[in-house]
């Protein structure tokens, strides 16, 4: 599904460069559970941003399904972007202002869904997470770990095949963060591919591998 | 996706109450106070007359061998309307006082005699009845056409009013018609009558005859269908040149046809185009603070925005979704500035001179709506697309980890927004500085007469009633019973009052000096006064003695000249030369100067003649009291009854008061100009402060870290200040070189000030850079108060 040929980031500082990901090269399959792990700057948040096609000032190939993001302009990327991937973020990201149920709803209306099959899918996605209660409640009125169940119902609702969470239980307490974990397992289960970024050893055991970064290197893969 | 944009737009607003307030106040006063304005301009300057056709109407003026504009003479206006070929109808106009009798009370009101083809001219269908025309009417016919006003007013709205038999000045006349209110043009006039001769009858009491020399109506005419405007105006050119080459009295002299729409508001057009320009600094100004606002809450929204990017909103849709917050703000902002705009324009008018010329065209109406529609949308345009622009690019990487907090990076784009904000307040600032220095000195000027306590009462005459021994003995008798009450005891007969339109000229030649052609003499000023003016105004007596109750209408003729006369009798002694205006004058005394047309007007050469020698039937009392106005208008009241009960008196004012409307226009004006100039400042003031304290919010971390390094909160507090007041400099300087620029426009509506005057420019701009800082005063205060260890911990 992804594959990864020799990417590189690197910021320029006058007459020296630092590399935040070198020679990058991996693979991910269709049904995969990946964790990135490493130590704080190993560029594990950097390498999810480039696979979520939110930074593209980068080198090498990177493969999606049969399509080459680094060949293609930033509106096909943007394309790609809305039919493939949905991202969930570790402080959750969910907008102040817009109740649950429009949360929900924005990534299918930024995908120009008609309001009536947007309905539905966003329906069936708050049965789905046992949400339905709360699809009035603005974001301050959830705890955090029902914010992020919002925030991955968000994730899904436009049916992506590939998920993207950045340390998606940092900010939760355990019996939260293993909640949102399964909830991961069971959406893999079902067949969507998952890469996470995660410090913790517990959280990676959901996945089916790791890979490990340091320094920008692909230290160590599974 | 638009209602969706839209219904978020206002939930975003209301729960940011402070921001959508501060947005919502900016924009109505911006686009509220344009619009009203613009109101005005366009009621005054830019709204098409009343009339079918309005473009071909000229208003004529004879111009004088000086550039003056003058009136017509009956011999000129002959020629004229001879050779006139481009013209469908030629008439000629002359407003006159007219009593009206033979109903209950008498009554007196503003009236027009006009030649036959006046509303052929205008071409302006009546409310009932009829109008009168040159193929249908001939000049004799005793008829008359009456107002809405006057029909309302005086007839009870009858419609049978048609066909009634009145008296204007003693003149059995038939009322024919009624025409709409909007027919108020080239003067406001209630009644139009039909002259008995082809040419407006003399107020000298010349009629039908043939000068050149007495110049005393105007002239309008339609063009032909077939003709254009230039052509009819070069051919009213060419007859103006050929009668000045055939007649010596015409030397130098031309005709000239200005459309009738422009030639009314000749006057105030600079004023008007000044105050739109004004006002419209004061919509850019809110344009430049609500878009530092946005650019503000864009920068605190980035995480908003980056989360949006993050789910599938393309740049083009997150500026479709800012751009749409702008407009749903704009149109909110315009639609209470509408609000603001009807109470403003309400204020306007009532504040406006009366001479404004075509006030009661003001409205507001679709023209205006829709002038304040395109307003909005193109502010919320102006002021939503450059935060649009640049929020719509969010660095996920960053933005999504940071939240919106951090980075100083986007304060740029809000730097020049406040900049901005200052010079053009400056601008204004410094305009409104000149125009109000200007308009203390103009008020400061001495008219060279006394100004408290003196009343003025209006007494004219009827010519049908009145000829020259009637008028003389009307005059004489009411002066008699002035001086023996005690009320109005100090009091004077005169022609014509200060700053009033009325007018009378004659050139100078004296005896005994080289003989000047006519256009070459200095053209004095002619005054009608009984004895006892000069003490009774307080002009002085330099020299000579003043008229008494000798110099009768069989004496021989006498004048009094003022100083700036002397210099054309080449360093004699004027006392006892004679002059020759006409007739042969004596100089019997040497007068101070006063100003007769207007306080910026200084005073021409004058000659004071009795009013028993030179009776004018357009004279009035002026009185010298500490007992008010009105017991000098009974008074007179009473005086005039014993002497003829049928006449009313005209108006009656105190000195202060004519003063007081001569300046009215630059007094409206430099309030305008004053108000916009205020709220700039305040919107400028509002505009730094917003940025200093959002700069602060936004350093909070980083003056935790200063402080804990050791830096003192003084050093804080001027680091924020300094911050400010840079800004504030640098927006002082742009501002003070734009107004160099921008004041060359308002020179010519200045009164002894110059346009660069420094200490305006260096007292405004000082006065700028300490509200800059009082701006940056609160801010800088909350940052010196920052607790290092709470922000040190939130980082």
């Amino acid at each position: 599904m992804i594959r990864l040929q020799n990417i590189e980031k690197s910021y320029r500082h006058g007459l020296s460069q630092t590399f935040v990901l070198r020679r990058v090269n991996a693979e991910i399959k269709q049904g995969d559970f990946v964790s990135i792990m490493g130590p704080s700057g190993a560029g594990k948040s950097t390498l999810l941003h480039i696979l979520g096609m939110h930074d593209s000032a980068w080198t090498g190939e990177y493969w999606l399904h049969d399509d080459p993001i680094h060949q293609l302009s930033a509106k096909d990327r943007m394309r790609l972007q809305k039919q493939h991937i949905g991202f969930v973020f570790q402080s959750y990201h969910l907008l102040d202002n817009l109740t649950v149920y429009e949360n929900i709803d924005l990534p299918l209306s930024y995908r120009d869904v008609k309001k009536a099959e947007r309905e539905g899918m966003v329906a069936d996605i708050l049965d789905r997470f046992n949400i339905v209660g709360k699809k009035d409640l603005f974001p301050n009125q959830l705890s955090g770990g029902q914010q992020q169940l919002v925030a991955i119902a968000r994730a899904v609702v436009a049916k992506p095949s590939l998920i993207l969470a950045d340390e998606p239980t940092g900010n939760l307490h355990s019996d939260q963060g293993k909640e949102i974990m399964e909830l991961f397992r069971r959406l893999n289960e079902a067949g969507t591919t998952i890469v996470q970024v995660t410090h913790s050893k517990e959280n990676a055991s959901y996945g089916k591998r790791v890979i490990n970064l340091k320094d920008g290197w692909i230290v160590d893969a599974n | 996706m638009l209602i969706q944009d839209i219904r978020y737009a206002l939930r975003s607003f209301r729960r940011a109450p402070g921001f959508t307030l501060v947005a919502l106040v900016t924009l109505a006063l911006g686009i509220g106070g344009t619009t009203a304005i613009y109101s005005i301009v366009d009621g005054v300057l830019l709204r098409p007359l009343p009339y079918s056709d309005p473009g071909r109407i000229l208003r004529i003026n004879r111009i004088g061998a000086t550039g003056g504009l003058d009136s017509f003479s009956a011999a000129d206006y002959r020629d004229l309307k001879k050779d006139a070929t481009s013209f469908a109808a030629l008439a000629g106009f002359r407003s006159d006082i007219v009593d009206m009798t033979g109903r209950s009370e008498p009554v007196r009101i503003i009236g027009m005699q006009t030649t036959a083809a006046f509303f052929d001219a205008f071409d302006a269908a009546p409310l009932l009845g009829r109008t009168y025309h040159e193929a249908t009417d001939k000049p004799g016919a005793a008829v008359a056409v009456i107002s809405e006003t006057t029909w309302r007013q005086q007839f009870g709205s009858n419609p049978a009013v048609i066909g009634t038999q009145v008296r204007l000045n003693g003149a059995p006349t038939e009322i024919i018609g009624v025409v709409p209110e909007y027919l108020r043009h080239p003067q406001k006039s209630d009644v139009w009558m039909l002259s008995p001769f082809d040419v407006p009858t003399s107020p000298f009491g010349v009629d039908g005859n043939d000068s050149r020399d007495i110049h005393y109506f105007g002239v309008v005419g339609r063009i032909a269908h077939d003709r254009q405007v230039v052509e009819a105006q070069q051919q009213l050119k060419s007859i103006g040149d050929q009668i000045a080459r055939d007649q010596k009295g015409n030397a130098g002299s031309t005709f000239r046809g200005e459309p009738l729409a422009s030639s009314m508001v000749a006057d105030v057009r600079t004023a008007m185009l000044v105050l739109l320009g004004a006002v419209g600094f004061v919509l850019l100004i809110a344009c430049a603070n609500v878009a530092g606002l946005l650019i503000a809450r864009g920068a605190a929204r980035r995480r908003e925005l980056a989360v949006r990017t993050a789910l599938g909103a393309g740049r083009a849709r997150l500026i479709q979704q800012l751009l749409t917050e702008s407009l749903v703000l704009a149109l909110v902002g315009g639609a209470l500035g509408m609000l603001v705009a009807t109470w403003t324009q309400q204020l306007l008018i009532s504040l406006a001179p009366e001479n404004l010329p075509r006030l009661a065209d003001v409205a507001l109406d679709w023209r205006i709506a829709a002038f304040a529609l395109i307003a909005t949308i193109g502010v919320g345009a102006l002021f939503g697309l450059t935060p649009a622009l640049q929020s719509s690019k969010p660095e996920l990487n960053t933005d999504l980890k940071d939240g919106g907090r951090g980075g100083t990076s986007r304060t740029g784009l809000r730097n020049v927004m406040v900049v901005a904000q200052v010079a053009l307040a400056l601008v204004l600032l410094i305009g409104a500085g000149l125009m109000l220095t200007s308009f203390a000195r103009l008020r400061a000027v001495d008219p060279g007469f006394r100004v408290t306590e003196v009343v003025t009462v209006e007494l004219m005459l009827p010519l049908a009633r009145f000829d020259d021994t009637a008028q003389r003995n009307f005059y004489m008798a009411v002066h008699e019973r002035l001086k023996a009450n005690p009320i109005t005891a100090q009091s004077a007969m005169l022609f014509p009052f200060p700053f009033g339109g009325g007018n009378a000229q004659a050139g100078l030649q004296v005896i005994g000096q080289p003989e000047k052609p006519p256009e070459q003499r200095t053209s004095a000023d002619l005054y009608s006064v009984s004895p006892g003016y000069l003490q009774t105004v307080g002009v002085k007596l330099l020299k000579g003695r003043d008229f008494n109750e000798n110099d009768g209408p069989k004496s021989p003729p006498v004048i009094l000249i003022s100083e700036s006369a002397i210099k054309d009798f080449g360093g004699k002694d004027p006392i006892g030369e004679k002059v020759d205006m006409g007739d042969e004058f004596t100089v019997i005394g040497i007068v101070s100067d006063a100003r007769r047309r207007s306080l910026d007007t200084p005073p021409r050469a004058a000659v004071y003649l009795p009013y028993t020698q030179f009776v004018l039937p357009y004279m009035g009392a002026v009185v010298r009291t500490d007992r008010g106005a009105g017991a000098v208008a009974s008074a007179v009241k009473t005086a005039v009854a014993q002497i003829d009960p049928d006449l009313p008196i005209g108006d009656v004012k105190t000195m202060e008061q004519i003063i007081e409307e001569s300046t009215g226009e630059p007094r409206f004006r430099s309030f305008l100009i004053a108000s916009f100039a205020v709220l700039a400042l305040m919107l400028a003031a509002v505009g730094v402060y917003g940025l200093i304290s959002f700069t602060v919010t936004q350093r909070v971390p980083e003056i935790g870290v200063r402080l804990a390094l050791g830096a003192s909160p003084r050093q804080v507090f001027a680091q924020v200040i300094g911050q400010g007041l840079r800004l504030a400099v640098i927006g002082v300087v742009l501002g003070l070189v734009a107004a160099a620029a921008a004041t060359t426009l308002v020179r010519g509506l200045l009164f002894n000030t110059s346009a660069t005057d420094p200490l305006v420019y260096g007292s405004l701009a000082a006065l700028l850079l300490a509200m800059a800082a009082l701006a940056c005063y609160v801010p800088a205060r909350r940052a010196m108060r920052v607790d290092p260890m709470t922000a040190l911990r939130s980082e």
